[in-house]
């Protein structure tokens, strides 16, 4: 069975912004499926309701079987959420953080230690555990609020822009989390804004734009769809730019010729493979021409 | 138990940075104790001994209400209360962890203001126990009002700024740190509306310190018991635990 399932589901919000329409999709179990999309497209409000947190106001969603309305106390028992822009408690260290958040959910008071230090290590923040969150950088303080989501042992997680803030080191290891995480059959929902982070995690995605899907499938669907390729760039060594060329091969004996000619006039040749980004800004740039015309 | 368990661990949550920041505890018993301070420089103990007891009401009243910054800012700041909504967390044990939290970063001003209290002016434990009470009606009643201010506000400025003006005007302005008979007849049925005096004239009698009529006694309870009932279906009517 499918973890979520989505039909036809819309939001209006009382003020009447139309922030969702007619989103269809299914994630199953396992699976990191990553919304994608530009500031305010609506990813938010779908992780939202989704995650019980929003009413939708048409179509149906399902988490776990049970309806996001109807069902949502089956729902979070088996869910958790690191929402977007969410901040810690300036006063209260790491270790209070993960702590009081385990004994809310009920853990004893030796589980939630035990769980708060399992934690914490997982995210090398053992260290800074007794540090005021005042006193921790930015990205620390986003590896707290993740393990407060994590302690719960959830089925499925909503992580809306969870790497926002990171440095490299702490965005991979988020990925490696949550790598680890859907290795145990844990599913993940994720929004972001980084490419590369979509194409590392996702296997598959949602493009949004406007409230509308515009795009479903994996990495090299949306690739594919865009019509995005390798490039070749081909230019003289130690040359300074001017005379390079961009080539947009369409088969491999393309790449063939161009890699031979390289090596004969003594050029030097770079292969670019299709990035995510291309193809996302060929996908939404599309859906806002499909609208102009 | 387990409601009861999930409330006192958010309240801990709520209040702990506030404990753990003693100038903010004692500027929170500051705020309702400075009146008192001057009453006893200017006009001597007799005039700061009614008054000691209207800033104990008050002080339950203001940090009551200071659940309005706890409400804005775990929804708008934080955004504990969508981590919280997804989870199996009950909406209540929320709503009354953030009501207990304005309690455990009071409660050692109020223990203070207490035993000075009782040691100034001995009680019998009914008299003491029906201050408390009314004391409690007074905060649960600016509780409401808190949660109504914190769930309708969208501006930080504002959840700051308004429960301090609505606490000058129910806690400075009524005859809360003064007798009500000191007020202008004409002015004095207007003082009757608003609660911290109703609040006060209780606490005042069951100290000793002002006659009144059975009357009088049961309007003051009567009037206490509906404003909390208004603000609470008020409150009800505001509140939303999943955004529409």
């Amino acid at each position: 069975m499918d973890v979520i399932e989505v039909a036809g589901l819309g939001k209006t919000y009382p003020g009447g912004t139309e922030a969702l329409k007619d989103v269809s999709f299914r994630v199953a179990k396992g699976e990191v499926f990553c919304l994608l999309g530009r500031n305010g497209a609506g990813k938010t409000t779908l992780l939202r309701v989704l995650a019980t947190q929003l009413r939708p106001t048409a179509g149906r969603a399902t988490v776990f079987g049970q309806e996001v309305v109807g069902g949502a106390k089956a729902i979070r028992q088996r869910i958790a959420v690191l929402p977007q822009e969410a901040r810690p408690q300036m006063m209260l260290s790491a270790f209070d953080h993960v702590r009081l958040m385990c004994l809310i959910r009920g853990m004893s008071r030796a589980d939630a230690a035990r769980r708060t230090e399992q934690v914490l290590r997982q995210f090398d923040l053992w260290e800074h555990k007794d540090k005021l969150c005042a006193d921790l950088s930015g990205g620390l303080r986003q590896r707290v609020l993740l393990c407060m989501a994590l302690i719960a042992d959830p089925d499925l997680l909503f992580l809306d822009e969870p790497t926002i803030g990171l440095d490299p080191m702490g965005r991979r290891q988020v990925w490696a989390a949550v790598r680890r995480l859907t290795e145990t059959g844990v599913t993940v929902l994720l929004t972001t804004h980084y490419m590369d982070e979509a194409e590392k995690l996702a296997n598959r995605l949602a493009i949004i734009e406007k409230g509308r899907l515009t795009f479903l499938g994996t990495v090299d669907e949306a690739k594919a769809k865009a019509g995005v390729g390798m490039r070749l760039i081909v230019e003289a060594p130690g040359g300074n730019g001017n005379s390079r060329e961009v080539l947009h091969p369409s088969s491999n004996e393309e790449i063939l010729r161009v890699v031979e000619r390289a090596i004969r006039e003594g050029l030097k040749v770079t292969f670019q493979p299709p990035s995510l980004e291309e193809a996302f800004i060929h996908i939404v740039g599309g859906s806002i021409d499909d609208e102009a015309s | 138990m387990t409601r009861l368990r999930e409330a006192w661990y958010i309240g801990l949550w709520d209040s702990l940075p506030l404990l753990r920041d003693p100038m903010i505890l004692i500027l929170l018993s500051l705020v309702s104790f400075l009146p008192v301070f001057f009453l006893f420089i200017f006009m001597g103990a007799e005039q700061a001994l009614p008054a000691l007891v209207g800033a104990v009401v008050l002080s339950l009243a203001f940090v009551g209400m200071g659940v309005a910054q706890s409400v804005y800012f775990n929804k708008h700041w934080f955004r504990f209360q969508d981590v919280l909504v997804a989870s199996p967390v009950s909406p209540l044990s929320y709503a009354f962890g953030l009501a207990l939290s304005t309690l455990i970063a009071a409660s050692p001003a109020l223990a203070l203001s207490f035993v000075i209290l009782l040691l100034s002016k001995p009680v019998g434990l009914l008299a003491f126990l029906a201050v408390i009470a009314v004391s409690l009606l007074m905060w649960l009643a600016m509780v409401f009002i808190g949660y109504v201010i914190g769930l309708t506000t969208k501006n930080t400025r504002r959840a700051n700024s308004i429960p301090q003006v609505l606490g000058f005007l129910l806690g400075f302005l009524p005859p809360v740190y003064y007798p009500l008979s000191m007020l202008p007849g004409f002015l004095q049925p207007v003082a009757m509306l608003v609660p911290s005096t109703h609040a006060a004239q209780l606490a005042k009698y069951y100290f000793g310190m002002i006659p009144l009529s059975s009357a009088e006694i049961l309007i003051g309870w009567a009037y206490m018991a509906g404003f909390v009932a208004l603000m609470a279906a008020l409150t009800l009517r505001k509140a939303r635990w999943v955004d529409p």
